[in-house]
């Protein structure tokens, strides 16, 4: 135990030792709270002598990128397995890579799949109304989807912190990030005009990403706090209102022709 | 010595302390001093300007020691390779104004066709687009923007600075993913050659604008993002270890399909 604290210590983020001695977690200890250690290249942020210019540097942010195309599409394919045991494969190694470009493929393709799906809406009725590509689509679902994943896990990070709960803020965004790659196949499935449809595909993205989300904290803090299960709760209730966000503000396209 | 002399330039890019340091020596004519005649021209005569010029003030010390530090000759040719990825050594401040402009245009249409057209340094990275800019980028993005926001047909403006702000922090993002997943390359050239990329969809946004049926604006696009993406995927790929090549080319596709459907979406 002590040793596990000695190696805590040396690294400068993310961990914070337990302010409540947490005894019988010591799995949970190892696998939610070391922070990434990379391979090659760079230390942590920050290294312990650099300070705080650190967190400037690009090459300090190096070993969150440590991953082989074969690490992020086996990531992607746990994720929609729903694996609840996603964080301890990644705690090793979380990556920054794989939440960034999911943010950025659904908000490319929410904005567009909207754009098209108003569109082919037009086309269909006689009635007038007129078409145009709506570019606030695209400025909103960067703002719904890159708020979501940098606010939502600094957040519970940091209630977490406040309960004695050790945990890693990299690992959080890696789960949440990975969590909504199950969007993408929804979206284009979206499409298809019928109001049911995208209410079952919705549905059942957002009910599959919620698990994932809510299975993985689960297993986490469950033996290390009382409130695991309000906590849990809260997690999938705030994934489940995102996506029903996504289905009135993306995928109902009928309200375009207002505009 | 009259107060104000008058005096032809040479007809090399001389600089102008170089022009008074010439005057200087031919007052007072020391006899260890090199005079800056060795300098050889660079370039072809233009007219020779004439300028007015006032006796030297300097004391003879201070010319003297800042006569050494110009003394060292100018390279011959106008191409050696300093900062910025290239450029001349010797002054340009007096140079006329066209002589600029076409320096960095041929130097733009260089790099475009470096980049843009088959040429047998591409799958090399140090030999690509060793003598990179940022003007031409810097056109390609504004132009794109520019012609997407005029035929846009509500928020033009808005249009404008999602364009905009897309390409210029995408390409910012695209090289800092490939410094993060452990290639190295230079910052501002890997802008460069993303910049450079985009010139087949500036193509496609013009083109589009002749003729808006779907089915012609999507081959367009189609086209263009083909060129685009196989312009700019020997940069990338060779650049990151090839078990992550995927990861970092795909980012670049991301960007230019986001590109092309603005492009393609434009009414």
């Amino acid at each position: 135990m002590a040793g596990a604290y000695a190696s805590l210590a040396s690294e400068a983020t993310g961990t914070v030792p337990a302010a409540v001695e947490s005894d019988h977690v010591p799995h949970f200890q190892e696998t939610f709270s070391q922070p990434g250690h990379g391979g090659q290249g760079g230390q942590g942020i920050p290294g312990p002598n650099q300070a705080w210019q650190g967190y400037f540097n690009v090459l300090s942010y190096r070993p969150y990128f440590n991953v082989d195309t074969v690490d992020v599409t086996d990531r992607i394919k746990d994720s929609l397995k729903v694996d609840v045991g996603f964080v301890e494969k990644t705690s090793q190694n979380p990556d920054m890579y794989g939440p960034f470009w999911i943010c950025s493929t659904l908000v490319f393709v929410t904005a567009s799949l909207g754009n098209l799906a108003a569109y082919l809406s037009y086309k269909s009725k006689t009635t007038g109304g007129h078409w145009h590509y709506d570019i606030n689509l695209m400025s909103s679902a960067a703002l719904v989807f890159y708020g979501y994943v940098g606010l939502v896990p600094l957040a519970l990070y940091f209630l977490l912190r406040y309960l004695g709960v050790t945990s890693g803020v990299f690992q959080l965004w890696c789960l949440y990030g990975y969590s909504l790659f199950v969007f993408i196949p929804a979206s284009f499935l979206s499409v298809v005009p019928w109001e049911i449809v995208r209410w079952l595909v919705v549905g059942a993205a957002s009910f599959m990403s919620a698990i994932f989300v809510g299975g993985n904290i689960r297993t986490q803090i469950r033996t290390a706090n009382d409130r695991w299960l309000a906590i849990v709760i809260g997690t999938v209730a705030t994934h489940l209102a995102l996506g029903l966000v996504l289905k009135f503000y993306f995928f109902t396209y009928f309200q375009h022709d207002a505009l | 010595m009259s107060g104000i002399d008058r005096m032809n330039l040479n007809t090399s890019s001389q600089s102008d302390i170089d022009e008074i340091e010439s005057l200087f020596n031919i007052s007072v004519q020391p006899a260890t001093l090199e005079v800056p005649q060795s300098v050889p021209p660079a370039r072809k005569p233009s007219s020779p300007p004439t300028i007015p010029v006032s006796a030297p003030l300097l004391p003879p010390s201070s010319v003297s020691s800042s006569s050494q530090a110009f003394s060292t000759p100018a390279p011959a040719g106008p191409t050696l390779s300093t900062g910025f990825g290239g450029g001349p050594q010797y002054n340009t401040l007096t140079e006329p104004v066209w002589e600029t402009l076409k320096r960095d245009l041929v130097r733009v249409s260089n790099n475009l066709k470096d980049v843009v057209l088959p040429n047998p340094y591409r799958e090399d990275p140090g030999k690509a687009l060793r003598d990179w800019d940022l003007w031409g980028p810097f056109f390609f993005i504004i132009f794109l923007a520019l012609t997407l926001s005029y035929s846009a047909s509500e928020n033009k403006s808005k249009v404008f600075a999602v364009v905009f702000a897309t390409l210029s922090a995408g390409a910012i993002v695209l090289t800092l993913n490939v410094q993060l997943l452990g290639g190295s390359i230079i910052f501002f050239q890997s802008l460069s050659v993303l910049g450079y990329c985009l010139f087949p969809l500036d193509v496609s946004a013009l083109v589009c604008q002749v003729n808006n049926t779907k089915l012609f604006r999507s081959l367009v696009v189609l086209v263009a993002l083909a060129w685009s993406s196989w312009a700019a995927y020997p940069f990338v790929s060779t650049a990151v270890p090839s078990s992550r090549k995927a990861l970092a080319v795909y980012p670049v596709l991301l960007l230019y399909i986001t590109v092309g459907f603005l492009v393609l979406a434009n009414n």
